[in-house]
């Protein structure tokens, strides 16, 4: 029976349009989470599908000791594919040549990700392409001259004769950020064994490359960690790019915006919920005097709330899903190789989303609305429809469960809720200064201003709530707007345009001259000489190092960097540098070293300490004094020894310089080469094309979030202003009975908004300048600067969002005639 | 002569409500009977508590102080659901602003309390109230396409499909144009008298009230000068 009834009252409210608003917000809500959810796990994955390329894996176990078969067997047993590399630094014979290289040995298999691109000839653009197969070696170009070899040469490595194959062209995990290393040579691991080169003791770095679907990978990854020794670690990831950082900016954006955006959409829900219950409490008390009991009611409307979140859901999911599928496809475009994966989890968080905000925001009020007494029936006005302690408790509990839901982190979901409550009080409290002040504002005043001041006044205390959601909405509109416009600028600042994109290493001190020649001819920009001096550190304050960690666990001798460093000196610290402690070099500073925070904080370096390098077979010692952090992201010669200039000028040393090269002049650096065979060309034009790639990416995602919360505070205000409907329409009845003009009720009502808006727009703002030079200062970390722009835009915009959606909810209200707005009123 | 049979017996029936300031008494001390079949008024000027005195007799309301009993049931001890279903069995109601549910049309609204009941045949017993109250060509017609007199024959309508044992009819003219006013008064008089239903109208129209057979008179929440031809089986 009661099925029946509410069956046919849920289509009649349907028609009425009532239902659709808090349909809507739930379908926001959703949509938002399972899209951001989806679109942060996308562009994620393409991230890392890219910076995958440049370790040619997904995942890269660095280890000091031979492969371990266990651990291949194990990759595979989870269906990932497996590559096996070694690399050491060893001499190259050629006839009377000989020459120091760092030799790269891989298996067949190699690489997982990226492409490695080998041709036969002696320069890198040969045509022919070329496969490593046993028995050949591949050469970096420079290394042709160097040993005076063509291809089908024969070279030896070790006590191995090996052939010339030809050039490396591309190497997706070639080393980016050691510059001035020694020639690279490519080789198949089954010939390692017949050099001879591996013995014990030998320094040789093993990698175990591994791919496959995220999933497996990260089951690997936890049951492999606990198994692995001291000489064993998992390759971080962001060290290798420049994006690990901007990957990780977005997505706590993303994340954040994504909250925002649900906190806004469950606002708009709760107030469409109440508004619904409000409008429904005489029917209620009606059907309940014609006999209906409580758990009646509660069926027949329950049943309403529980098709309208049905309905909501399904479209939420499938609208998430397309925008994803939209994104993805996005990404594919960019990244031809992208490998999209469906995820469950945007779909199961956007259902429970869905459930918390139709449970504890949307489902208080339309239980109490079935609690509605049938004395009510007698009651004209009915009884107002207030929110009550629980619903604010619930919905408080609501929004920090979505919170905690969506970010999977206790102390950020807690601290953002709070700081949203926090908010929310001010607002209050600044609400409540401001109704104060209209009131003497109202005095003297045109009687449109008058009434406009005077609904404003009435309503904002009949429901402050409309105010505090108002400021909330504009306010993370212009928040996200501003972050996003931060954000983009960051790392766009971090590559700006023209930035030295060709690095030259191994400079000599005599080809100095005429590198410097060279770039006077053909306008190029050279930039500071970094001198370079390799050396290995040998002691810590009388304490020398092991090269390579032991078995034996318990020693406790401090373990080297284990391999040579480049060493360079400066008179002045490097701009993209910060010190972190200690100061840097005085003018007459003598045997003095600046260390790197990471490295120094893995030996266990404090000020003060001595180091002791060892350089072209001489000691030298220089006192730590001080530490710097360096943005490893930056596309920038990076240290991480610094030695003051008194200690390694007489030492000979190569130079590193950098310089920017359009596209259209690539052809210059096979001049170049020719004219400096020994110097290494470094290009850098790839990483930052496809960090500028990812930035577009990104701000796309970001324009969409941006759109979406605009969208979640425009239904906010909808949502309240629709609240207010019913009293507005009394009022209007009475006003027009009594004589009012439209052009005076028009310019009442847009004034009334344009102020509310006013009011809003200024809490947003401030509220806004303030959290935005936080995370400037905090998150940015940049000097402190006002956003002058806000200060207009946001009051204007308070203005412009208000009044119009105001007046587009309004408008027609206006146009109904007197006697049939009274009748309306009187029916009911 | 046959006794007749007690419908409504109300007993020093009080109601206090509290407010900010305080507490208002809005009734006193109200004892009444009302025999089966009946056609009562309960008359009085704006606030006397005659509307809160119905919603006493009709199990709306719970009172303050005394004992309230429909057809035996003591109403006073009942929950608010067990009020519900009294009223779904034996109750019809027609009220000064109509109060049909917009949402529904004219035979919707007459058959919905039919179907909170259960009773099976509700659309054919909506139809033929509809018949008798002149509406048959508005069935489908929303509440808002209709006049305020068609309303309140919908009103009407939907009060007897249960075929109640007592209606309460609150100020049901009040809110229409005389000539309006006197139609939807003989259509409830016509329409109680054809199904024997006990009547209790509250109003504060003196001619409505001379067509019931008895009436109390009310001011500030006490009778006065009843008639008080039914009192004799006050126990």
């Amino acid at each position: 029976m009661w099925a029946s009834i509410a069956w046919r009252l849920f289509w009649r409210e349907l028609s009425r349009g009532e239902l659709w608003v808090i349909a809507f917000a739930l379908f926001l809500a959703v949509g938002s989470v399972v899209s951001l959810s989806g679109i942060t796990e996308g562009v994620k994955s393409a991230l890392m599908q890219r910076s995958a390329q440049f370790i040619a894996a997904d995942k890269v176990l660095r280890s000091s000791q031979p492969f371990e078969q266990r651990i291949v067997d194990k990759a595979e047993q989870l269906q990932l594919k497996t590559a096996q590399q070694m690399q050491f630094d060893s001499m190259l014979f050629a006839g009377d040549n000989l020459r120091l290289a760092t030799i790269k040995v891989v298996s067949s298999s190699y690489p997982l990700r990226g492409e490695l691109v080998l041709k036969r000839g002696n320069v890198i653009t040969a045509t022919e392409a070329a496969t490593l197969t046993p028995g050949q070696l591949f050469l970096e170009a420079r290394l042709f001259d160097l040993l005076g070899v063509a291809v089908g040469d024969e070279i030896e490595l070790g006590m191995s004769r090996l052939q010339v194959g030809g050039v490396i062209v591309n190497e997706p995990d070639a080393p980016l950020s050691v510059f001035g290393g020694a020639p690279r040579v490519i080789m198949h691991l089954d010939d390692v064994a017949a050099t001879e080169i591996v013995q014990p003791g030998s320094r040789i770095g093993y990698r175990y490359l591994f791919a496959g679907s995220t999933e497996n990978l990260q089951q690997f990854e936890s049951e492999l960690t606990p198994q692995l020794s001291v000489h064993q670690r998992w390759q971080k990831m962001d060290r290798e790019s420049a994006i690990g950082s901007a990957l990780q900016r977005a997505e706590r954006f993303l994340l954040l915006a994504g909250l925002l955006g649900i906190v806004l959409a469950a606002c708009a829900a709760a107030v469409a919920a109440s508004r619904y219950s409000q409008r429904h409490t005489q029917a209620v008390a009606v059907i309940k005097a014609l006999g209906a009991t409580t758990a009646q009611i509660r069926l027949i409307y329950g049943s309403h709330l529980l098709l309208v979140v049905l309905f909501s859901l399904l479209c939420g999911l499938i609208a998430g899903q397309v925008a994803i599928g939209a994104v993805q496809w996005g990404i594919q475009l960019y990244l031809p190789d992208y490998r999209a994966e469906f995820s469950m989890r945007p779909l199961w968080l956007g259902s429970l989303t869905c459930m918390i905000c139709a449970l504890l925001f949307a489902a208080r009020p339309m239980w109490r609305l079935a609690a509605t007494p049938a004395i009510e029936v007698l009651k004209r006005p009915a009884a107002k429809f207030t929110l009550d302690t629980l619903q604010w408790l619930t919905g408080a509990a609501a929004i920090w469960a979505l919170m905690w839901l969506f970010s999977g982190e206790l102390v950020l979901s807690i601290g953002l809720f709070l700081l949203c409550a926090g908010f929310a009080a001010i607002l209050m409290a600044s609400a409540a200064v401001l109704v104060r002040l209209a009131k003497p504002m109202a005095a003297g005043q045109s009687s449109a201003r008058k009434l406009a001041l005077a609904n404003l006044k009435r309503r904002l205390w009949a429901n402050s709530f409309q105010l505090i959601t108002f400021s909330l909405a504009i306010f993370l509109a212009l928040l996200l707007y501003f972050l996003r416009a931060e954000l983009i600028g960051q790392w766009q600042r971090q590559i700006p345009v023209g930035a030295p994109n060709q690095f030259l290493v191994n400079i000599t001190e005599s080809q100095r001259s005429v590198l410097d020649s060279f770039a006077a001819e053909h306008q190029l920009e050279l930039g500071q000489y970094y001198p370079v001096v390799r050396g290995r550190l040998t002691a810590i304050n009388d304490e020398q190092l092991q090269q390579e960690a032991t078995k034996d666990d318990r020693s406790q001798q401090r373990v080297g960097v284990g391999r040579e460093l480049n060493l360079t000196w400066l008179s002045q610290l490097p701009d993209n540098n910060q010190l972190l402690s200690g100061s840097w070099f005085s003018r007459d500073a003598k045997a003095q070293v600046s260390v790197e925070a990471e490295i120094a904080e893995r030996l266990e370096v404090k000020l003060g300490d001595s180091l002791v390098f060892s350089i072209g077979g001489q000691m030298v010692t220089a006192k730590v004094s001080s530490i710097r952090k360096v943005d490893w992201n930056s596309l920038q010669p990076n240290f991480y020894m610094i030695l003051s200039p008194d200690l390694l000028a007489d030492f000979p040393a190569t130079y590193i310089n950098a310089f920017y090269l359009s596209a259209e002049r690539t052809a210059l650096l096979n001049q170049l080469a020719r004219l400096l065979p020994t110097v290494t060309v470094i290009s850098v034009d790839n990483i930052i094309a496809q960090v500028n790639d990812i930035i577009a990416q990104v701000t796309i995602a970001l324009s969409f979030i941006l759109l979406i919360i605009c969208i979640a505070a425009a239904l906010v205000l909808v949502a309240q202003v629709q609240a207010t409907l019913e009293q507005r329409e009394q009022e209007l009845a009475i006003l027009r009975t009594l004589g009012a003009r439209y052009a005076f009720l028009r310019n009442a009502l847009l004034l009334e908004f344009a102020l509310l808006g006013a009011m809003a727009g200024g809490f947003a703002t401030l509220l806004a300048e303030v959290m935005l030079l936080t995370v400037q200062q905090r998150v940015f970390e940049l000097p402190f600067s006002p956003h002058y722009n806000l200060w207009w835009m946001g009051p204007v915009l308070g203005i412009v969002m208000v009044t119009l959606l105001g007046w587009w909810q309004l408008k027609r209200l206006l146009r109904i005639p007197g006697a049939q707005l009274m009748r309306k009123v009187l029916q009911g | 002569m046959n006794t007749p049979e007690v419908h409504i017996n109300a007993v020093k029936l009080a109601k206090t409500v509290k407010l900010t300031e305080g507490s208002l008494t809005i009734l006193h001390d109200i004892s009444l009977t009302i025999n089966r079949g009946e056609t009562v008024a309960i008359v009085g000027a704006s606030g006397s508590g005659k509307s809160t005195l119905l919603s006493l007799l009709a199990g709306l309301d719970l009172p303050s102080h005394g004992e309230v009993y429909l057809a035996g049931r003591p109403l006073h001890t009942l929950s608010e659901d067990e009020r519900a279903a009294v009223r779904a069995a034996d109750v019809g109601f027609v009220f000064q602003s109509f109060l049909l549910l917009p949402s529904l049309t004219a035979l919707e609204n007459i058959t919905l309390p039919a179907e909170l009941a259960g009773i099976k045949d509700a659309r054919s017993r909506g139809l033929a109230l509809l018949e008798q109250v002149g509406l048959s060509a508005r069935a489908d017609f929303f509440p808002a396409q209709l006049s305020g007199g068609e309303q309140q024959r919908v009103a009407i309508a939907r009060a007897f499909i249960t075929r109640p044992a007592v209606l309460f009819a609150d100020e049901p003219s009040a809110n229409l144009d005389a000539a309006t006013g006197q139609k939807i008064e003989d259509l409830l008089f016509t329409l109680n008298a054809e199904q024997g239903t006990t009547l209790v109208l509250v109003t504060h129209n003196n001619d409505l009230a001379q067509r019931c057979q008895r009436q109390y008179r009310m001011q500030a929440g006490r009778f006065i000068d009843s008639d008080l031809k039914g009192l004799a089986n006050v126990g």
